[in-house]
């Protein structure tokens, strides 16, 4: 950090000079205007009474349902710390929202707390934008029990933690019941294994008149558990990179995966599948929902959809299937994490805040309001939400559920990965093809890259 | 600055003493340009270039690299030469095609027919329309089997392609959406257009000249000031595509799919900066885009002068 | 327009307006397929913005909405707190546009008409300005603003403009150009200066040139995203464009809203050019009395 500010004020130093005038003729009243420590906070956290620390929040929770409870949870911090740390929110777009934090961080002046995804934690602190929180969870150790082994495991760089996890998200198969019945399927069972799956989808399958899809059963082509996770969850839930952060690409398993993958593609058409995906692409209308699809895996809020768009719809969802008995059904998800960025001013206020968000309260609230897995064990196995059947599979469902995690080193494997992707998908690589490239790739990347 | 009056003297003095005062008005006219250059571009585009021969990642680390980005830029980095490939293509086709049709536009708006106000207000319409909500329209106009535009060349008997998720159909799928803004340059056409006096084109129309011909011989050489500006301006525009790529794909957790096909170079360039916080090696990239418009642009100016004319004399 | 061809014979005038009347239906009926192009999109915008998220989750895609929900104009402007974002879009665009056209008429006057050392590096160094990719510079840029404690004010989105922006310098250059010396030479003998020249002649001459940088700034202003984005860390602060973001959220965007209001912002900048169109015409007039 030192070493950037040094560089940079060297680069600037003819700007700053001329700069520096034409601001001391605009405000006359900062006479310690280079001083760069000053980079000072907002002018009316200065007029506060010196005691209360005022916090500023960033999350990307702006639209009409969930802002009031990101801010029902902030009041609630607040009243309970009265006088001494109020915390303000502050909405910034999703995907924008981090741009500005990293632009403010490298001013020196960043928020004090901000959410962010949980899959680059380590790059981040490795790029030393984040605050190590190792000192504060010394004081209060109890906090890492809070959440699932794996999902702390996100969180660490170096063995130290560089944020807490918030939210985590499972995938699974949502299916149309009706259609089950009406193809003559057991609306109560949902296929085992990936083989049984591609049956059950073909007896699913519907063609109008003029030889088109009036309904595709099942194509693993759309909606959330692409072709990437489906190789995943082939090859044993194991991801891209190994343990020891080295490319796990070209795997059989993984080809196999592909494979499967590959043979959807032949039996429905690259052209029919290419329509449909196009068709929702744009994220507008849903096909589940639609009766387009009579299977989708989706991450388990999509419930919220189904509640307030698929009414009437008869839904069951189940696990992600597996290769054969006992191999696993294995899930991916992501999630969010609340950190301190780095150079925040008051990492102990910021500290008592993100380890409230993360308490069983307050998260027992957000999963309450959002169908959200939550982070917190406890809060996620509460009593009355578990009552829900949907809830409660998707919260047992975390059991074979991974977050994989993109380390510095390979920071950009899926700029290498995505278009042989693409190109296996599109039939202009064979599965084993794409993946030995991509292998190779992503080992040359990391080799670069020196991890 | 200097004391001008006494040295009015001999007629050669003089001269020398109007060319100096002339310099200082010239001076005095440019200098906000210069302030606001050194202040606000200056220190930035300085710092920049510091950057990119170094392993600057914005938060931890700037230590100097040597040409080690430049390097990599041109021998490692097989998405370098596919990004610059596609900023390339669109560059080609998008450069000549909105020119024109921004012209034909303007010449076509230039006419005087009642209700010829709101024609132009809704040419001028798509190149106000901005933020992703233009790019998600788009993604649904060009859907397949419900989009408009595939609606469309069906009643010609045309089977349409799958726009956004074949790669050899995505570019031209936003080089068709570009077109569509093409009336923002209508504007400066039209401005010029209506600078065009009248009554050379009677003289024209008087000798025989058909339309084609008038528009020409009258019209081309009279706007040519503006046509010139419209490409410089375009070609440096064009190459600066960037956020098509990163909206317009089926899932946006894979910027510029499928297959890279909309892997512009400024995308390439800004997820290497913010994603993979590799801003030593964006600079880079952004430095080595630079030089290549610069080339461009010299080279279009220096056949401009083959071309354009400039009513009023004294173009360098 | 065609007081000349009256002295010409009856026949040839009249074959000639004949032929001008068909011409001119022509293009009448290009122009309507024409603008049915350009306006077909906006059909798509308009129709979505009236449907229930109900409607547009279905598919295929109902190309009329089934009820008109006219209601979603109100909400959305209600719950995005859109009059307060509007008035912070307005008031940044206008600070925009008189601050372009100040500092850009002047400042291309200096390039265009007066001879002075170096002119020509000056310009082709602003001509490379345009080239560099605004977020290579966007980290350094933004933390010479902090130290200057600009970031929270709206000074890093206005403040530049009074300096100049090449594309825009550049274009009234090019108009300048084509204005004739002669009169800078006679404006000169008379006993103008450069300053008298600009304000009173040259800016007049400029008009046409004036109004696009009027329109353009506006939109431009209106339209932006990123600047306020990194610059303003308050929402009361906000501008339309980052408050249209508030209707897409991971899980879901709502694009009854999100077209809504986005037609609604368009509103402004399309009426504006609808009543200017006029001074388009005004500057013609001026233009050709001194041109050829």
């Amino acid at each position: 950090m030192k070493k950037v500010n040094k560089a940079a004020i060297a680069s600037l130093v003819l700007t700053l000079t001329t700069g520096a005038l034409l601001s001391g003729c605009g405000s006359s009243n900062n006479g310690n205007g280079n001083e760069n420590s000053a980079a000072s906070p907002a002018p009316q956290d200065n007029a506060a009474p010196k005691e209360k620390v005022v916090l500023d929040f960033w999350t990307f929770w702006g639209s009409e349902t969930r802002r009031p409870l990101v801010e029902k949870i902030i009041d609630d911090f607040n009243k309970a710390h009265e006088g001494t740390i109020e915390v303000k929110h502050s909405y910034y777009p999703y995907g924008d929202i981090w741009t500005k934090s990293l632009a403010q961080t490298a001013a020196g002046n960043p928020p004090d707390v901000i959410v962010n995804s949980i899959e680059e934690t380590g790059l981040r602190a490795a790029k030393k934008q984040n605050t190590n929180l190792a000192e504060f969870l010394a004081k209060d150790p109890t906090v890492k029990d809070r959440f699932r082994e794996d999902l702390w495991n996100t969180v660490l760089y170096k063995n130290d933690p560089y944020a807490l996890p918030f939210t985590t998200d499972t995938r699974m198969m949502f299916y149309n019941k009706t259609a089950f019945k009406e193809a003559g399927l057991d609306p109560n069972k949902f296929p085992d294994t990936w083989d049984e799956l591609e049956e059950v989808a073909k007896k699913l399958d519907k063609k109008d008149a003029n030889g088109k899809y009036a309904r595709i059963g099942y194509a693993p082509q759309f909606a959330g558990f692409d072709a990437k996770s489906i190789a995943v969850n082939f090859d044993g839930g194991k991801g891209w990179l190994d343990e020891n952060g080295q490319a796990n690409i070209s795997t059989p398993n993984k080809i196999e995966g592909f494979n499967y993958v590959q043979r959807y593609t032949d039996r429905l058409g690259q052209k029919n599948i290419d329509e449909y995906k196009a068709a929702f692409g744009s994220k507008e209308a849903n096909p589940f929902i639609a009766g387009k699809v009579a299977i989708w895996p989706d991450a388990v809020t999509f419930q919220t959809q189904l509640r307030d768009f698929g009414k009437g719809m008869d839904v069951g969802i189940a696990p992600i299937p597996e290769t054969k008995e006992g191999a696993g059904h294995w899930s991916t998800g992501g999630g969010f994490v609340v950190e301190i960025p780095a150079g925040a001013k008051h990492p102990a206020e910021s500290w008592e805040f993100i380890k409230y968000l993360t308490d069983v309260q307050a998260q027992t609230y957000w999963a309450k309001m959002n169908y959200d897995n939550v982070a917190n064990v406890q809060a996620s196995n509460d009593p009355e939400l578990t009552k829900d059947p949907i809830y409660k599979a998707s919260v047992d469902n975390l059991a074979n559920t991974r977050v994989y995690t993109r380390p510095a080193a390979a920071a950009d494997l899926f700029k290498m990965l995505d278009p042989q992707v693409d190109a296996i998908l599109t039939k202009k690589s064979t599965p084993k093809e794409g993946l030995d490239q991509a292998q190779k790739d992503v080992s040359d990347l990391i080799a670069q890259n020196g991890g | 600055m200097i004391d001008l009056s006494n040295t009015y003297r001999t007629g050669k003095r003089s001269r020398l003493s109007l060319e100096r005062k002339e310099a200082v008005w010239g001076y005095a006219f440019v200098l906000p340009w210069i302030i606001g250059f050194l202040v606000f571009t200056f220190g930035p585009l300085l710092f920049s270039l510091y950057a990119s021969f170094t392993n600057y990642d914005i938060t931890s680390q700037m230590d100097w690299v040597g040409v080690r980005n430049y390097r990599n830029m041109f021998t490692h980095d097989t998405l370098f030469w596919k990004s610059l490939h596609n900023t390339l293509y669109y560059v080609v086709f998008n450069v000549p095609l909105t020119t024109f049709a921004a012209l034909l536009l303007a010449v076509t708006m230039n006419q005087k027919i009642p209700g010829m106000r709101i024609f132009r207000t809704v040419f001028y319409l798509p190149s106000v329309l901005a933020g992703v909500a233009v790019f998600y329209l788009w993604m649904m106009l060009l859907n397949p089997s419900t989009g408009l535009v595939n609606m469309a060349l069906g009643w010609v008997g045309i089977d349409g392609p799958a726009w956004m998720t074949d790669p050899s159909w995505t570019k031209p799928a936003v080089i068709l959406m570009k077109l569509w803004g093409a009336g923002g340059g209508m504007l400066l056409y039209l401005a010029a257009l209506q600078g065009v006096p009248d009554h050379l084109y009677e003289a024209a129309e008087l000798d025989g000249a058909s339309p084609i011909r008038r528009f020409w011989h009258v019209t081309v050489p009279m706007i040519t000031p503006v046509i010139f500006f419209e490409l410089v301006t375009n070609l440096i525009g064009a190459f600066q595509i960037f956020q098509e790529g990163y909206v317009m794909v089926q899932d946006q957790a894979t910027p510029g799919s499928p297959m890279n096909s909309l892997l512009f170079y400024n995308l390439h360039m800004f997820l290497k900066a913010f994603q993979s916080f590799q801003m030593g090696y964006a600079t880079a990239m952004a430095w080595f885009l630079f030089v290549v418009v610069i080339v461009l642009t010299l080279i279009n100016m220096a056949l401009s002068k083959l071309w354009v004319h400039y009513e009023g004399g004294d173009n360098r | 327009m065609s007081t000349t061809a009256a002295s010409s014979s009856g026949s040839y005038f009249q074959s000639r307006r004949a032929r001008k009347r068909i011409a001119n239906i022509v293009i009448a009926i290009i122009m309507i397929a024409l603008g049915i192009v350009c306006l077909a999109p906006f059909w798509w915008m308009l129709s979505t913005s009236l449907k229930s998220m109900k409607e547009i989750m279905s598919f295929p895609p109902t190309k009329y909405p089934h009820a008109l929900h006219w209601e979603n104009y109100k909400h959305a402007w209600v719950s995005g707190h859109f009059s307060r974002y509007a008035l912070n879009t307005l008031f940044l665009s206008c600070v925009g546009v008189v601050a372009h056209i100040l500092s850009n008429t002047f400042i291309a006057y200096g390039f265009a008409k007066i001879k002075f050392p170096g002119k020509n590096f000056l310009f082709s160094l602003m001509l490379a300005t345009m080239m560099i990719p605004g977020f290579c510079t966007l980290i350094p840029q933004y933390i010479l603003f902090s130290k200057l404690h600009w970031v929270g004010t709206y000074l890093p989105l206005t403040i530049p403009g009074f300096f100049g922006s090449a594309f825009q310098i550049f274009m009234l250059r090019q108009f300048y150009l084509g204005i004739p010396n002669d009169l800078i030479e006679a404006a000169k003998i008379d006993g103008a200066n450069h300053f008298y020249i600009w304000s009173r002649i040259m800016v007049p001459l400029a008009k046409p040139a004036v109004i696009v940088i009027a329109i353009t700034t506006f939109q431009g202003a209106w339209n932006d995203f990123l600047g306020p984005l990194l610059y303003v860390n308050k929402e009361s602060m906000f501008n339309i464009q980052i408050g249209l973001t508030a209707f897409r959220s991971a899980e879901l965007t709502q694009w009854n809203y999100l077209m809504a209001a986005s037609l609604i912002s368009l509103a402004p900048v399309i009426l504006l050019f609808f009543f200017f169109q006029r001074y388009f015409i005004e500057g013609m007039n001026i233009a050709s009395g001194t041109k050829g």
